[in-house]
């Protein structure tokens, strides 16, 4: 049950975020597809619908938002940065390794970052895991099935 | 007889041992990710997608199909045993079948989970064989009138029958249409929506997408929260139950069967709408409601039966109308379009084997499904004691091995990056990533088909009402629409899914 200080405090807080979401995605939309010709109903251009539908997101997006501002109080939930963090920054160094480093570099530092995020993690099973998933991600996906990606820097 | 010539060369495509191993493998997928918490199907077929294309077109069809319905047998394993649902779609399983474990009856429970399970299989199967051509024959008079009446009605109908907010399922769809538009529009040959990046002009991938909403931001919000265990109740002593459990489960069986089978073919039904409802049902049916949460086998059979049914007739409106009614379809659709197969009414009669292949392997599959649950069980069970920690390494080769491969390129990699924030923002926001999807695959067919109609009907747009079929689709998703506005029906609709928020 909620206590006294917060019965009286409206917004919430998933809604005001989805609100947000949807208003700038809804604003992108409309802005990657200014210069796109409109047509008419007969002959849709390739903007007719983007558009639409790009006005039709802003449109929800300032709705969820007043609802949200109108409905009671709720929180948005545990967010923990470091899981967040460190998984994002773990596949966007794949992406970097990948083309240019090879899929050794790629897989250790995608596997030894990425198991940081768990704090329980030990030492000695990220470097367990290091060996074994790389070993089996060059004969499963390079040698197996033939994915073109280089092994090494050279 | 052309049904049952159907049925034979069905058998005979999926008995070649290509298709068997890759029926077994599905199937023993499945299972793993059902009895693990914190993988789904979604997110598992998200992750093997990309794998699916160094595989024959069938094959890949059959393995991706047991790893959906696996997940409902797997699931209730742990849900019986250990009070952890492995699935959403057994959440009810868990409430009176840890409490049969808890009183030594845990070998009933799973036993009574899994023949409902394989007779509701069966009779779903035999559904959609029977079911497809007569869909089929009529989805083939279709024009593209129908055929956009026919997206908006799935389109609207998922978005009901998800759980949470209606108006930011559309505004989901809305974004996941949007998507689908990216790259170079067909009939002009303008870039749109690329912000200039060439790797955008041929659109994004199916694949980006999906790993990344479901693959990447899956696993950090499971990070987040520790992990919690159960432990299991009790040893299993005896696996067969008694003939009063029999006698008061096969009723429920029936039911959970009649209803899952139906509501797996709404749009934006499947295993776990299927589950939920059948429970409810149980419990307004049952003599004595109080059973209910003590240990009642009627809550295991009904709900165990509903959910298997339910993720089998899932497939109709898919391999008849080319429309995937939940995520999970909408992944099947995409495995398809890696192997240029257009889903719809058409791959019955031109490619007959793959969908009577198709149909028949469920069935095997189903049966495969019954030995590795039941007499397996034990193994199962200790899978459980492997932590999170040292799975999710594993799960992040696959996700990012996977997207590369599609066109061997990292851009789409870091893509994936973006969309896997974007998809834990949805979490953090409650956006079900779902109709997104939906709405991703529908979008260049939805364009395509109101370009055609306005075109035929020279941008008059009563095209759509004068044609009968697409004129009651139309009114079916107005009459939608329409009725979620009635309060009460709100107001039950929100009850109805307070349950499996819980």
């Amino acid at each position: 049950m909620a206590n006294r200080s917060e019965l009286g405090r409206k917004g919430n807080k998933p809604d005001l975020l989805a609100g947000l979401i949807f208003i700038v995605i809804g604003a992108l939309g409309l802005w990657a597809g200014r210069d796109l010709r409109m047509g008419n109903a007969a002959m849709m251009g390739p903007g007719y619908l983007p558009l639409i539908v790009s006005a039709l997101i802003l449109l929800i997006g300032l709705g969820v938002t007043i609802m949200g501002l109108m409905s009671s109080s709720e929180p948005i939930g545990v967010i923990r940065l470091r899981p967040l963090l460190i998984i994002l920054l773990a596949v966007a160094g794949f992406a970097y390794a990948a083309g240019s480093l090879g899929f050794i570099i790629a897989a250790a530092w995608l596997i030894g970052i990425g198991s940081l995020a768990d704090p329980e993690t030990r030492l000695r099973e990220i470097a367990a895991s290091i060996v074994v998933l790389t070993i089996f991600g060059i004969l499963v996906f390079i040698v197996g099935l033939g994915v073109q990606m280089p092994l090494g820097p050279f | 007889m052309e049904f049952f010539d159907s049925l034979i060369l069905g058998f005979s495509t999926a008995v070649t041992p290509t298709n068997l191993l890759f029926c077994l493998i599905g199937a023993l997928l499945g299972t793993l990710i059902g009895v693990l918490p914190g993988i789904g199907p979604t997110a598992t077929l998200a992750i093997l997608l990309p794998i699916t294309f160094f595989l024959p077109p069938l094959a890949a069809l059959i393995m991706l199909a047991g790893i959906f319905y696996g997940a409902q047998y797997g699931g209730s394993t742990t849900a019986i045993l250990v009070n952890l649902p492995g699935e959403a779609s057994s959440v009810v399983t868990a409430i009176d079948g840890y409490q049969m474990a808890k009183q030594g009856r845990a070998g009933a429970a799973l036993a009574i989970a899994a023949l409902g399970s394989f007779f509701a299989g069966t009779v779903s199967t035999i559904g959609l064989a029977v079911a497809g051509p007569t869909l089929a024959g009529f989805a083939l008079s279709f024009g593209p009138a129908e055929y956009f009446s026919l997206t908006i009605f799935g389109l609207l109908c998922a978005t009901i029958l998800a759980s949470g907010s209606v108006i930011k399922a559309i505004g989901m769809i809305g974004i996941g249409l949007l998507l689908g538009w990216v790259g170079t529009d067909v009939n002009s040959g303008s870039e749109r929506l690329t912000f200039g990046a060439v790797e955008l002009f041929d659109g994004i991938e199916f694949v980006v997408i999906a790993v990344g909403l479901f693959g990447i931001a899956e696993i950090i919000v499971n990070l987040e929260t520790p992990e919690s265990r159960g432990l299991i109740a009790t040893k299993i002593t005896s696996l067969w139950p008694t003939r009063d459990d029999f006698r008061k489960a096969w009723p429920a069986v029936l039911r959970g069967t009649g209803l899952g089978t139906f509501l797996g073919i709404l749009p934006g039904g499947g295993a776990t709408l299927s589950a939920f409802s059948a429970y409810t049902l149980e419990k307004k049916v049952s003599r004595n409601p109080k059973e209910f949460g003590r240990g009642a086998i009627q809550g295991v059979a009904g709900p165990e039966a509903a959910n298997n049914a339910g993720a089998q007739s899932s497939f109709i409106p898919l391999l008849t109308l080319g429309i995937p009614s939940n995520a999970v379809m909408a992944m099947l659709l995409g495995a398809m379009t890696i192997h240029g197969i257009t889903p719809g009414p058409s791959v019955m009669h031109n490619q007959p084997d793959l969908f009577w292949g198709l149909i028949a392997s469920m069935w095997i599959g189903n049966l495969m499904l019954l030995v590795i649950n039941l007499p397996l069980i034990g193994l199962w069970v200790k899978l459980l004691t492997v932590p999170y920690r040292l799975l999710y390494p594993a799960i992040l080769v696959f996700c990012c091995v996977g997207v590369y491969s599609v066109s061997n390129r990292a851009f789409d990699v870091a893509l994936a990056v973006g969309f896997g924030f974007l998809g834990y923002l949805f979490r953090k926001a409650k956006c079900e990533p779902g109709p997104l999807l939906l709405g991703f695959v529908l979008g260049p067919l939805l364009e395509t088909n109101l370009r055609r109609a306005m075109l035929i009907s020279q941008g008059s747009p009563s095209v759509f009402i004068e044609r009968p079929i697409s004129l009651a689709l139309l009114i079916a998703s107005a009459a939608l629409f329409v009725l979620l506005l009635v309060p009460a029906i709100r107001k039950t609709r929100e009850e109805a899914f307070v349950e499996e928020e819980a």
